[in-house]
């Protein structure tokens, strides 16, 4: 089957992207090599186009039903804001991990692009009316310390984790690298000239390969990896996006789980190498037994990080893993990686 | 001195009286993508053709060099330790991995026409 592409597609082919095949679709992975565009997040500005994630519009009318559904406070959060919440099953475990963006009059929900059909699915099943304007519309991320300044000509600035909106754009001071900046969901007839302003100001485009080794180093969860259908937000390490008080799917599992504290863990963890424990990587620490869910290089901390789904928790920060036949020494990691 | 070969595995070598010079393409490196650390063979190190070499980590993934032919390492190119992008930048040439004596000469690899047209 072919693979799907975004709006973006002549862009990317145009600029000598790499692309990946991610889920049904076929990404940019890089345009000048992942380090390179890492460096370019974590020091000026640079855009991703994530228009394979889902955006689903949403009317007020149905909040209460869809908090219904998530982990985190969507009613009382003001207008404005945006959030990041999971949806859980009736087991309290992951469907999909989301942003909310909070607008006067609706509310935009963006899925990850793996789990945004299964999204769909869910909210018909719960009746929760929504308008999906995934096709209508592009998403693309600007990213790094430099972009506020940068896009503020064209951009009114919302505070951090807030929305704001013009004639042609919804978005949002939000992100998956770490670093400031803004998401933009742009009209497709807008899409081209949205990007002609990046390029003019010198943001450069970035690929999915710095997207997760920025993403990682960010100590930011990835669905399909960190997050699945086998893992709730308590195993998880996501306790802090629990704070919806009202019952929601599965909640009765994550108050028992955060009670007895007798579950499954996930850890961060550094290599003092280069060398890179990849998914699916054996640690064990003590007596306890893990499975690495990502692993890849930092580029800022020079050395080796990635997560670590631990069976029960670990008595002590030393792991040993099992990189293809040599065993190499981590530690676990209590704080981000990035301070 | 002949001229650099390539194996459909994505080496390259250079064979010079009893002893080869191995790398891997630029095909290859540009496949892998960034490359961040690599593990080099001990100095003495004997391998059969197709024996893994060279483990090579890149953020993309992790790679194997294959030993082009049987041989004992003589000399690894230290410099990938510390600046293992070097591959990356010159994989042909100061991106080389490591040099070898060679114990059975197999010199099957293909010309650098013949390994374009291979990838192409």
């Amino acid at each position: 089957m072919d693979k799907k592409t975004t709006q973006l597609h002549s862009f990317h082919e145009s600029n000598n992207a790499k692309f990946i095949d991610f889920g049904d679709w076929s990404m940019p992975f890089s345009y000048e090599g992942t380090l390179k565009e890492h460096d370019i997040v974590r020091n000026s500005s640079g855009f991703f186009d994530v228009s394979h994630m889902g955006r689903l519009e949403i009317d007020y009318s149905e909040l209460d039903k869809i908090s219904s559904l998530i982990c985190s406070d969507l009613i009382n959060i003001p207008m404005n804001k945006a959030l990041y919440s999971i949806f859980t099953n009736e087991h309290g475990n992951a469907l999909d991990d989301v942003i909310f963006w909070k607008f006067e009059d609706k509310i935009i929900l963006i899925p990850n692009a793996s789990n945004a059909s299964k999204i769909k699915s869910h909210l018909a099943d719960h009746k929760v009316d929504f308008i999906d304007k995934s096709l209508d519309t592009v998403l693309i991320a600007i990213q790094g310390p430099n972009t506020i300044e940068l896009i503020n000509d064209r951009f009114e600035i919302p505070d951090k984790f807030s929305t704001a909106k013009s004639d042609n754009f919804m978005y949002a001071r939000t992100g998956y690298t770490g670093e400031d900046g803004i998401e933009i969901m742009a009209s497709n007839d807008e899409a081209d000239s949205l990007i002609s302003f990046l390029i003019k100001k010198g943001i450069k485009p970035c690929g999915l390969g710095s997207r997760d080794t920025l993403r990682l180093e960010a100590s930011l969860p990835l669905y399909g990896f960190e997050l699945t259908e086998d893992i709730t937000p308590v195993e998880a390490s996501l306790s802090w996006t629990i704070t919806n008080e009202q019952d929601f799917l599965g909640s009765d599992r994550l108050k028992a789980q955060i009670q007895d504290g007798n579950h499954k863990i996930l850890k961060k963890f550094t290599i003092k190498s280069r060398k890179i424990a990849r998914t699916k990587t054996i640690g064990i620490s003590g007596d306890i037994k893990g499975v690495v869910t990502s692993g890849n290089f930092s580029p800022i901390l020079n050395k080796s990080i990635g997560f670590i789904l631990f069976e029960n928790k670990p008595s002590q920060d030393l792991i040993e893993f099992d990189i293809r036949g040599n065993l190499i020494e981590g530690n676990i990691v209590n704080k981000r990686f990035l301070s | 001195m002949s001229d650099i070969k390539y194996l459909e595995t994505h080496e390259w070598y250079l064979i010079n009286e009893e002893v080869i010079t191995v790398g891997i393409s630029d095909f290859a490196q540009n496949e892998l993508g960034d490359i961040v650390y690599v593990t080099l063979p001990e100095v003495g190190q004997s391998f059969e053709k197709g024996g893994a070499v060279v483990e090579v980590e890149a953020t993309k993934t992790v790679a194997e060099a294959y030993a082009p032919m049987d041989c004992t390492i003589t000399e690894v190119n230290s410099q990938l330790e510390t600046e293992p992008e070097t591959i990356n930048n010159d994989p042909c040439g100061d991106g080389w991995m490591f040099k070898a004596k060679v114990n059975a000469v197999d010199d099957s690899g293909m010309t650098y026409q013949e390994y374009e047209t291979f990838v192409s």
